[in-house]
């Protein structure tokens, strides 16, 4: 077994679930490497997964605390949690793409403006894929899937110049990032300043489906095509405003850092809490 | 002891506080929406949290949330809010976390009118999580007081059976006011027969007993020990699993923790049932109230007329049907829904009657002119409604 | 009293109709007596029709409908219109707005609430308390004047004077 998972995961729950040479299983020992770089060990930190692949390859693999939401509601669900747990706990989630930016946006923005105290890290297949491949928000434009046989036709989050991370700005995160799965030591860097951030913080993590989407849309399912296939499509940031038209591509890099911009949800709602207290006469 | 001339509301939202609750999550909707705004002013005063959900469906997720990290957890709605609280019912009901909802009913279907009472959520109560696999707690308040009363009561089950359980109240008891007496001291909630169930934390790794245990404490993470819970079937670990045997032990678990403890859950109020009555009016809730005065009328007049008032909804009391008489139910809706559990559960040579009303009370004096139709043997029949499907 | 008092009190929304019965059911309360009162209104807390039925009895309140009122307070043309048929004992009205018909009203009390509000007060909004104080009267041999008065100024504490002034103002109209 793996060193790093024999130190961190549940030995019954490794390899996990995703395919042989999934970029999932990369993804699952890169958030590993950061949470070992930080010093943490199971008790410091709880971790909750949605469904579909990541949720599957990543629940109850944490020899710590761990828990799984329903599909797009994990937010909310680790919204509670977090007013219940000690500060110093840190809440790691591991979702999909369709859990944060389709059914599961509502909930992330209101994550995102009340700045809860979460670490949000988005394995991004590119679709629907543990349901046998459908398009999702983030399928490029014009992909053939399952479910968009000639080609996609309604825009997703990264289409014509949207980029759905400029949403979670907006709405208040306080760190975002992306990266493609491939990128080992900027997703480590990433996840161990998202796990540092105090406040709403997400990496989203470009890996693709070699076996779904790699058949469908590029006509070869095999993990050396859809590796080479994301890296011709990477590209940096641009510093300063986003250009008007993205460009086609996964971009890449830090998006955001509000770190300590904005106050955390449980500091702000404690810190009522204790002025009503301290106005009624009570001492809390 | 504190005497007070208020509402239901109010009296959820004290009884919350006695029962220990420090977390209410909701979305504001008529007529549930005091309860939100009392539990705005009350919980800080007491260090607890009341946040307010970017929908109801998040708001329950985060009272599972928080009972999930230790803290007793409340939301309440109104129908249209009740429905969207279908999956994180479902995930509390399957992860064995304890909480407690409200559904202060109006008249529907969907935003229907928003200031009347109704009772069409019977079913809804008992088959909110799809999936089927499960059994569920419902309680229905029929005065201020017993507001008070059942909600303490709903958190004290909640926590022993580890689940969600619904208070199904109606708009008029939530609104309506009454004399209240909110107990201060443990010694007063003792003498009112309230018995609170602190919270108990299982901290992990082993938490689904294959069992029908209850008073198994809930899972509460944060502890570091290995805590495992969520949506999928789990094995006794807590660990997502596809096996058919497994899921077998855990819906088993899930239905029979309930119905075979239901001793502890089943209540109601019987009134004349003794002088063995040709017929029984049936009702729960508010309209059980003027069911009571119907009865009485109807008795002091010489007819062989009782009353039942279901206080416990689910598990449905089949036991209470068991004698042979004309059940009428008397409800806050047109379509008929405790009358179709009544013609189930009766026993043979049974018949079971329907009176609807929505929006509003029926009368004293209605009742008791169906009580007589019904002894004379005649069909229910109003304003071109056949009351008397059934 | 009788063991069982009937009250209903019918106007449009923002006219006090909730708070005249939390002031009476809290004042019967207090005397002792079982109390409820079932609010009823439409979508709007203002503009749309808004009733009270309070009972008050000797014991605990079984029914809490008011279904033969001892005592209706039509405060509005559409309130009479609407309820007018359940009253048995004393119809008060606002003889501004109402022209009561032909109900099964033991006895009519006219309280030109809204003029004597405006006229004598300077302050329409006191036409609700003026009311309070005739139903109150209406109500004497049930409720204790001075329990009414006492949960009047605990549910209405602003402007106590002004309050207890159009109460007694409403007294003496239906005398």
């Amino acid at each position: 077994m793996d060193p790093l998972a024999g130190k961190y995961l549940r030995p019954e729950k490794w390899p996990g679930t995703a395919c042989p040479g999934c970029g999932l299983r990369l993804l699952h020992r890169e958030v590993l490497t950061a949470i070992d770089a930080l010093g943490l060990g199971p008790s410091d930190l709880v971790w909750g997964t949605a469904i579909g692949c990541t949720g599957r390859q990543t629940y109850a693999t944490w020899r710590g605390d761990t828990f799984a939401g329903t599909h797009g509601r994990v937010y909310a669900l680790a919204t509670g949690l977090r007013l219940a747990l000690p500060r110093e706990k840190r809440i790691l989630l591991t979702v999909g793409d369709g859990d944060a930016f389709t059914i599961g946006l509502p909930h992330l923005l209101a994550a995102a403006r009340r700045n809860v105290d979460l670490t949000v890290v988005v394995g991004d297949n590119l679709g629907y894929q543990s349901t046998g491949g459908q398009y999702g928000v983030t399928t490029p434009a014009g992909s053939r899937t399952d479910s968009s046989p000639y080609g996609t036709w309604e825009p997703g989050w990264s289409d014509g110049g949207l980029d759905v991370l400029g949403i979670v700005r907006e709405a208040g995160a306080s760190f975002l990032a992306r990266h493609t799965v491939l990128q080992r030591d900027a997703v480590v860097e990433s996840v161990k300043a998202a796990l540092g951030t105090r406040g709403f913080s997400l990496v989203q993590v470009v890996y693709g489906c070699h076996v779904h989407y790699g058949a469908q849309a590029l006509g070869d399912g095999t993990v050396g095509a859809i590796q080479g296939w994301i890296r011709a499509r990477t590209v940096p940031l641009e510093p300063g405003p986003a250009p008007e038209v993205a460009p086609a591509g996964f971009r890449t890099g830090v998006f955001h850092d509000a770190r300590g911009a904005r106050p955390e949800f449980t500091e702000r709602l404690r810190d009522h809490v204790a002025a009503v207290r301290a106005r009624a006469g009570r001492t809390s | 002891m504190r005497r007070v001339f208020d509402t239901g509301n109010a009296a959820i939202t004290e009884a919350a506080i006695v029962a220990g609750c420090r977390v209410f999550a909701g979305y504001p909707i008529t007529p549930a929406t005091e309860i939100a705004e009392n539990m705005a002013r009350r919980l800080p005063e007491v260090g607890g949290y009341y946040v307010q959900a970017e929908d109801e469906c998040a708001a329950l997720h985060l009272c599972n949330g928080a009972s999930l990290g230790g803290l007793k957890a409340m939301t309440a709605t109104s129908g249209p809010g009740f429905i969207l609280f279908a999956d994180p019912f479902g995930w509390a009901v399957s992860a064995e976390i304890p909480v407690v909802i409200v559904d202060a009913q109006r008249v529907g279907p969907v935003s229907g009118i928003t200031g009347a009472p109704g009772q069409g959520e019977l079913y809804l109560s008992r088959y909110l999580a799809h999936g089927g696999n499960y059994e569920t707690i419902v309680l229905a308040p029929s005065s201020v007081q017993e507001a008070f009363r059942l909600t303490v009561r709903a958190f004290a089950l909640a926590e022993r059976f580890r689940t969600p359980v619904t208070l199904l109240a109606d708009q008029m008891v939530t609104d309506g006011w009454e004399a209240l007496a909110i107990p201060e001291t443990s010694d007063e909630r003792a003498a009112m027969g309230l018995e609170v169930v602190p919270r108990r934390a299982h901290p992990g790794p082993d938490f689904y007993p294959a069992s029908d245990a209850i008073d198994v404490p809930p899972v509460v993470l944060g502890r570091g020990a290995g805590g495992a819970c969520s949506d999928w079937t789990p094995t006794e670990r807590g660990h997502d699993t596809e096996e058919v045997e497994a899921q077998h032990k855990h819906a088993h678990r899930l239905i029979h923790k309930i119905r075979r403890h239901r001793h502890l859950i089943d209540e109601h109020e019987a009134w004349g049932l003794e002088d063995d009555p040709e017929v029984i009016l049936v009702s729960y809730g508010t309209p059980s109230r003027v069911v009571k005065s119907a009865v009485a009328r109807a008795r002091a007049e010489g007819l062989r007329v009782g009353g039942l008032r279901l206080v416990s909804l689910w598990p449905f009391p089949d036991h209470l049907f068991a004698r042979r008489a004309r059940y009428l139910s008397v409800e806050l809706n047109w379509d008929g829904q405790l009358v179709r559990e009544i013609q189930r559960a009766m026993s043979p040579g049974s018949s079971a009657h329907f009176f609807g009303r929505c929006g509003e009370l029926p009368r004293v004096a209605e009742l008791c002119e169906a009580s007589r139709a019904l002894l004379r043997g005649e069909r229910l029949a109003r304003r071109g409604w056949e009351l008397e499907a059934y | 009293m009788s063991d069982r008092i009937e009250i209903l009190l019918s106007g449009h929304g923002g006219q006090g109709v909730v708070r005249l019965g939390q002031v009476l059911g809290l004042a019967g309360s207090r005397q002792g007596l079982g109390a409820t009162m079932l609010v009823s209104h439409g979508t709007e807390t203002r503009g749309g029709y808004v009733r009270s039925q309070v009972v008050l009895a000797s014991g605990e309140v079984d029914s809490p409908v008011v279904e033969r009122a001892d005592c209706f307070c039509a405060m509005t043309a559409s309130a009479y219109e609407r309820f007018h048929p359940l009253v048995r004992g004393t119809l008060l009205y606002d003889p501004a707005v109402v022209a009561p018909g032909a109900d099964r009203a033991a006895r009519r009390v006219a309280v030109p609430a809204s003029a004597t509000a405006a006229g004598e007060l300077g302050k329409p909004l006191l036409a609700n308390v003026i009311f309070l104080g005739a139903v109150s009267r209406i109500l004497a041999a049930t409720l204790d004047r001075t329990a009414v008065v006492a949960a009047l100024r605990d549910r209405i504490p602003r402007y106590p004077e002004e309050n207890a002034r159009a109460f007694e103002l409403g007294w003496e109209l239906a005398g």
